[in-house]
């Protein structure tokens, strides 16, 4: 029994780095309080090499008889999961200065989300999934309303704690009636006790659970909290909830869909359903983003759209879409970052984020406008960059099950969501703003910056060795 | 087909006109006769004074909270002790780890002065 | 065979070192534009020059005919998609980079790196003094790199990947002095449309690969079956045809053929050397070299793929060619010279030779590089006037730039021995002798327009009366070498297809037989004969003239042409009226259709509640409505499609059935 702990060790160590840090936060005195940040990255960046064993020495384990799995599957989110907060830890030094209180608990909380996420990405029992989710989700909470001198933030943090618990009642709601059709709450016995059935409560369960998991993943009609919270919460919390957050949701939704309701969730009507809904999130996502105003808005929009894309390769069920949904979020990840660490800087330098306070960023600080273009180029899937390989994969999955329509769709809605993106990126390069300050980039920001754009492109050149550790992650999940 | 719409529709007719009648019937047959009595927010009790929109300490809360969570910490403790010689050693300094995780969360509770009355 | 496969393994340094140049300039020697330049054109030369080797391997070699059969690959594996095998091909689909070298691409190597080279030496006098020097020569580099790699692609995918990059440089390029908004405006016009033709292309691209299983030209070309060419689509149509449709409009964005060449005649905002690098020789013929590359595909399709591209072509033709004759600045009358020697390429192309096509192509970059440099002197000479009405007697003042206009002109008009003749004649006697008179008639009256709008801006600009307040003067050398080195090449470049294992020797598709074909003077003789009228009529009217006749005696006529038959403001009323009008109406339809259909719920229920307490809204209420409202329809639906919306009613009549 104890050796099973091993199996644990990734979600142990973080789970100790973040008491630490908020141990450690106690012992200074309250004025003094700064970020944190070298222990926060050492942090991870241990939990990251853990995890990474974990991976690479193939460990696929489960503990307390299939409640909790370690495969490679979980390894491969764990470590997408700690890339995100890593990210956003190094992008946020400057702006964490800022903030008027608690600024010892940010990164601490963003350790916790990101220790909820890690469970989601492992369970393989349903109340353990709740667990990590709330986890994650409590701590999105006020980690969203942050800016507690800002009203946007407060309300965002409000709106977000009542959704959120709404979507978790369904969510709940489902799992109860999973749990009345199958007695059990494991997600493998509940294949096992379904079969191939299909009857009214089983539809409503799917459909409760699959409702639960589509808001946190932003699947229209679902989606109406995304462009308020995100406009509302902290640059870099925005940036966290659109990339870690939605990859989590992606987590526990592909397993629960593909491994406890494999044969319900593919089923005609359900993949019909699943099918518009995609569709819907696609271009109503990219439609309503051109006309946005205000950046974090348009990349509210962007991502619901993004999570069409992700979407498509759950839909298509086989390894190949899970590969394309894993390598797609990972790419997704640095992209998103990318753009919203220069959004960080904007924000921090000039106290606002409409797209118009971009103007003549390419003057003002190259290489934040250079990494915003690759960024948003990356997410439109323009070759050579990373979004392209990725979006490539996840149709070329889609089209294998012969959706062809809905791969037509995400088509002209890639070459559509161009337009927006390149909207900021005239902005940036074309426009004056003459009476807008330089912004000098340095230390970890820029540092991120260079990551993101290098990762982007590196990836986007030469895909193969993410590729193959998607393909393994998505072959454990098959198992 | 249209049955199984039939039966829906008729539900939702029947759902949404009950409430309508179980208002307007009494509306229409109850006779109406307006007291100071019957003005009142609460008919027995005390006489509520001021305005209904009060505002009170958030700190009553964060009381709430922590005492929720130190006081389901005691269903986890109970079972532990019952089974406490089965268990082992090993559930001895897994049932410690949680105590200093709560512990943690106790001290910066207190640290932060969530249990100060101010 | 060995000794010469030693020149095609290094082909990959061709575009490796216009990259390296690109990356030395962008990093390291942006602040030193002396250094910049120097740089970029040495990088550019040794490509030149180890294209000429490779040139030589297959050409002076007699190798170039058994890579027709053959063709040569040097391939790296980039990715490898493993699980199940796609489409016909048994293996698992795998991407490679590589070199893929036959006579056509060599041939196209050498007319890139040459023109590039010229280009770019050109480009040190004109570009003299501007502010982003050095930011000018890491572009034309980036460009040299992504053309040349597009000409090496072996497969689909790396050539789209070039197709794309080619784009991207020439956005760059056009909107390279972006402080002018239609700088600014033409650069995103270009990038726009073109994109529309690659969302075709790369549909195409992902037919071929379901069906086919792999995207290398060599390995596509051996699967082209006669039960594969019998594959059926949709309604009849072949699977192949549908595929060459899809791929068919990459190249009517690229090279600008009817209905999307709009963006052409304004990426001539961009710097002059530019227009004539990317807009004249190399990047518009991607389209016409791609069209060439899978000629197998459309010789598999059914003629009506074919029939399509040739008339679009020919249509294409005398529609720019008409058009050019009302313009007025310099450098827009070449871009429709470009647009109609265009649709002339892919005529070719349409009515079957693809000989024909390529030659036309090769010569054309010549004499269109040419012109555009020479129009680059002018225009440089006269302080950016572009008016060709406010030029005349340039021919007295700059010598050289005139004589290398004139020849340029006397090419593209088809006088023998120049090179236009050759190309231009193998063209119409192709589409005579497969059976398509009107195209032959259309290409004759084409040739005829051609003669007359080159001679017109000739005469207007060079023997028109002097203007007081010009005062030109002529280039210095680094202008106008290339000039005289590529009016060299307008003059022999036709000779290519002189003897018998010539031109059409080595280029043709795979897998043909060659059949060597003598001067036609049938057709040879008519095409001199309209040429030189067109020159002889356009010098007649328009010498010695201050103003444009042609507008004082057809207004109306001219007027239309002048406007370029509005397509610029057809266009403009639907992207305003119609896609803009989409993205808005779908907010309005969020805005007010959803909300109000939810705020219409919350109506009813507020209505209902207010008989009981007065009701809170709030926006909050009504997310949570839809999300509630959302889950029901999906339920009702799924239940509904699964027929199992019976099992519902017990529960609906409470428990009754």
């Amino acid at each position: 029994m104890n050796a099973q702990y091993a199996l644990l060790a990734p979600e142990i160590t973080l789970a100790v780095v973040g008491l630490v840090i908020f141990s450690v936060g106690l012992l200074i005195p309250k004025g003094s309080r700064q970020g944190m940040v070298p222990l926060t990255v050492l942090g991870i960046l241990v939990t990251m090499a853990v995890a990474g064993a974990q991976f690479f020495s193939n460990v696929n384990g489960s503990f307390l008889d299939g409640m909790y799995l370690a495969d490679n599957y979980a390894s491969f989110f764990k470590l997408l999961f700690l890339a995100a907060a890593l990210l956003v830890v190094l992008s946020s030094t400057e702006y964490v200065q800022k903030l008027p209180a608690h600024r010892g608990e940010f990164y601490g909380l963003i350790l916790f989300a990101a220790l909820g996420m890690m469970v989601m990405a492992g369970s393989g029992d349903l109340i353990t999934l709740y667990v990590g989710l709330e986890l994650m989700t409590i701590s999105f909470y006020v980690l969203v309303a942050y800016l507690s001198e800002d009203g946007k933030s407060g309300e965002a943090g409000l709106k977000y704690l009542i959704l959120g618990a709404v979507s978790s009642a369904v969510l709940l709601y489902g799992v109860s009636f999973l749990y009345g059709l199958t007695g059990s709450t494991v997600i493998t016995e509940i294949a096992a006790k379904l079969g191939s059935g299909m009857s009214p409560a089983t539809i409503l369960a799917l459909l409760l659970v699959l409702a639960g998991f589509s808001f946190k993943i932003s699947l229209i009609p679902f989606h109406m909290w995304a462009p308020d919270i995100y406009e509302g919460a902290p640059v870099p919390i925005t940036a966290y909830l659109a990339v870690a957050s939605k990859a989590a949701g992606f987590a526990a939704l592909v397993r629960v869909m593909l491994v406890g309701l494999k044969a319900q969730a593919l089923d005609g009507n359900v993949a019909v359903a699943l099918a518009v809904l995609i569709g819907l999130t696609m271009i109503a996502g990219n439609l309503m983003a051109i006309p946005q105003k205000n950046f974090k808005r348009m990349m509210a929009y962007s991502s619901i759209s993004q999570a069409g894309y992700i979407a498509v390769g759950l839909l298509a069920g086989t390894p190949d879409g899970v590969k394309g949904v894993l390598f797609y979020s990972m790419i997704y990840v640095f992209a998103n970052m990318g753009a919203f660490t220069v959004a960080t800087v904007v924000s921090t330098a000039q106290g606002s984020d409409e797209i118009k306070d971009f103007a003549g960023l390419a003057r003002r600080s190259p290489l934040a406008a250079v990494v915003m273009t690759v960024s948003l180029l990356s997410m439109a899937g323009i070759p050579p960059l990373a979004g392209f390989v990725g979006k490539f994969y996840l149709f070329k999955a889609l089209l294998d099950q012969g959706w062809v329509p809905l791969v037509f769709i995400a088509f002209v809605m890639s070459m559509v969501s161009v337009y927006y993106y390149l909207l900021v990126t005239r902005t940036m390069y074309m426009e004056e703003g003459a009476d807008l300050p330089k912004i000098g980039v340095s230390g970890a920001t820029k540092f991120t910056l260079l990551v993101t754009m290098l990762v982007t492109l590196f990836l986007g050149i030469y895909p193969s060795p993410l590729a193959k550790m998607a393909t393994i992650a998505a072959a454990s999940l098959f198992r | 087909m249209l049955n199984n719409f039939g039966a829906i529709g008729i539900l939702l007719i029947f759902a949404i006109a009950l409430p309508v009648i179980l208002v307007t019937v009494p509306k229409l047959l109850a006779p109406r006769k307006y007291s100071k009595e019957k003005g009142t927010v609460y008919e027995c009790g005390m006489e509520t004074r001021g305005e209904t929109w009060v505002q009170f300490k958030t700190n009553y809360f964060l009381y709430a909270l922590v005492f929720v969570a130190f006081d389901v910490e005691t269903v986890f403790l109970y079972p532990w002790a019952v089974q406490f010689r089965k268990l082992g050693t090993f559930a001895f300094i897994e049932m410690f780890i949680f105590i200093a995780i709560l512990l943690v969360g106790f001290w910066y509770a207190w640290k932060e002065g969530a249990l100060e009355w101010k | 065979m060995i000794r010469m496969e030693a020149s095609f393994q290094w082909a990959w340094l061709i575009p490796a070192l216009p990259l390296l140049s690109f990356l030395i300039i962008g990093f390291i020697t942006k602040k030193w534009p002396k250094l910049s330049s120097t740089i970029s054109i040495a990088a550019i030369l040794t490509s030149f020059v180890l294209a000429v080797w490779v040139d030589f391997g297959v050409f002076a070699s007699g190798v170039g005919a058994e890579l027709v059969e053959k063709p040569y690959q040097h391939v790296v594996n980039w990715l490898t998609f493993s699980g199940v095998p796609w489409g016909l091909s048994a293996a698992p689909l795998n991407i490679e980079f590589g070199t893929l070298i036959d006579p056509l691409s060599a041939m196209m190597l050498f007319v890139v790196t040459l023109v590039a080279s010229l280009v770019q030496i050109y480009s040190v006098g004109y570009m003299h003094g501007d502010k982003g020097y050095s930011r000018y020569f890491a572009y034309q580099s980036l460009f040299a790199m992504s053309m040349l790699g597009l000409v090496l692609s072996t497969n689909l995918l790396q050539l789209f990947i070039f197709w794309e990059l080619v784009g991207l440089c020439s956005y760059l390029l056009i909107g390279f002095w972006f402080f002018k908004p239609s700088a600014r405006e033409a650069a995103k016009k270009a990038f726009m449309t073109t994109r529309v033709g690659d969302f075709g292309l790369l549909l195409g691209i992902l037919f071929l690969l379901n069906k086919f299983g792999t995207l290398n030209f060599v390995q596509l070309f051996h699967m082209m079956t006669p039960e594969v060419k019998a594959m059926v689509a949709v309604g009849g149509v072949s699977y192949l045809t549908l595929t060459a449709f899809l791929v068919f409009i990459g190249p009517i964005g690229k090279s600008g053929q009817f209905p999307l060449h709009v963006w052409l005649p304004d990426a001539m905002e961009g710097p002059t050397p530019v227009s004539a690098l990317i807009h004249a020789a190399t990047m518009v013929v991607a389209g016409v070299y791609l069209i060439a590359r899978i000629y197998f595909l459309f010789q598999g399709a059914s003629p009506a793929a074919l029939e399509f591209v040739a008339s679009l072509g020919g249509f294409t033709a005398i529609f720019a060619a008409s058009i050019a004759i009302a313009q007025n600045d310099i450098k827009r009358i070449l871009a429709y010279s470009t647009l109609s020697q265009l649709g002339y390429m892919v005529m070719a192309l349409g009515v079957g030779s693809l000989t024909a096509g390529m030659f036309h192509l090769m010569t054309h970059a010549f004499f269109k590089a040419l012109m555009f440099l020479g129009a680059g002197s002018v225009i440089h000479a006269l302080h950016e006037k572009q008016d060709i009405w406010e030029m005349g007697g340039l021919w007295k003042k700059m010598r050289i730039t005139g004589t290398t206009f004139a020849i340029g002109v006397l090419a593209i008009a088809g006088v023998p021995p120049l090179a236009g003749f050759f190309s231009k004649d193998e063209i119409l006697s192709a589409a005579l002798h497969n059976g398509h008179p009107v195209l032959f008639g259309i290409g004759l009256f084409t040739a005829m327009l051609t003669a007359f709008y080159m001679t017109r801006l000739f005469v207007i600009a060079f023997m028109g009366p002097e203007k007081a307040e010009n005062h030109p003067h002529e280039s210095p050398w680094v202008m106008t070498l290339p000039l005289v080195i590529l009016a060299f090449f307008s003059i022999v470049g036709g000779w290519a297809g002189i003897p018998e294992h010539g031109f059409a020797y080595f280029v043709r598709p795979w897998g043909s037989e060659f059949e060597p074909e003598a001067m036609n003077w049938l057709v040879a003789g008519p095409s001199i004969i309209v040429g030189l009228a067109g020159i002889i009529l356009s010098y007649i009217v328009y010498y010695g003239k201050a103003s444009d006749p042609v507008e004082a005696a057809f207004p109306r006529v001219y007027k239309v042409l002048k406007n370029k038959y509005y397509v610029d403001e057809f266009y403009l009323w639907i992207i305003k009226h119609i896609v803009d009008g989409i993205g808005k109406v779908l907010y309005w339809f969020d805005i007010y259709i959803v909300d109000g259909i939810v705020d219409g719920l919350a109506w009813i229920a507020r209505s209902l509640g207010s008989l009981f307490r007065r009701a809170q809204t709030g926006q909050l209420q009504v997310y949570a409505i839809i999300f509630f409202v959302a889950l029901i329809v999906l339920f009702l639906a799924v239940t509904y499609g699964e027929g199992q919306l019976h099992a519902l009613n017990p529960l609906a009549l409470g428990g009754g059935k």
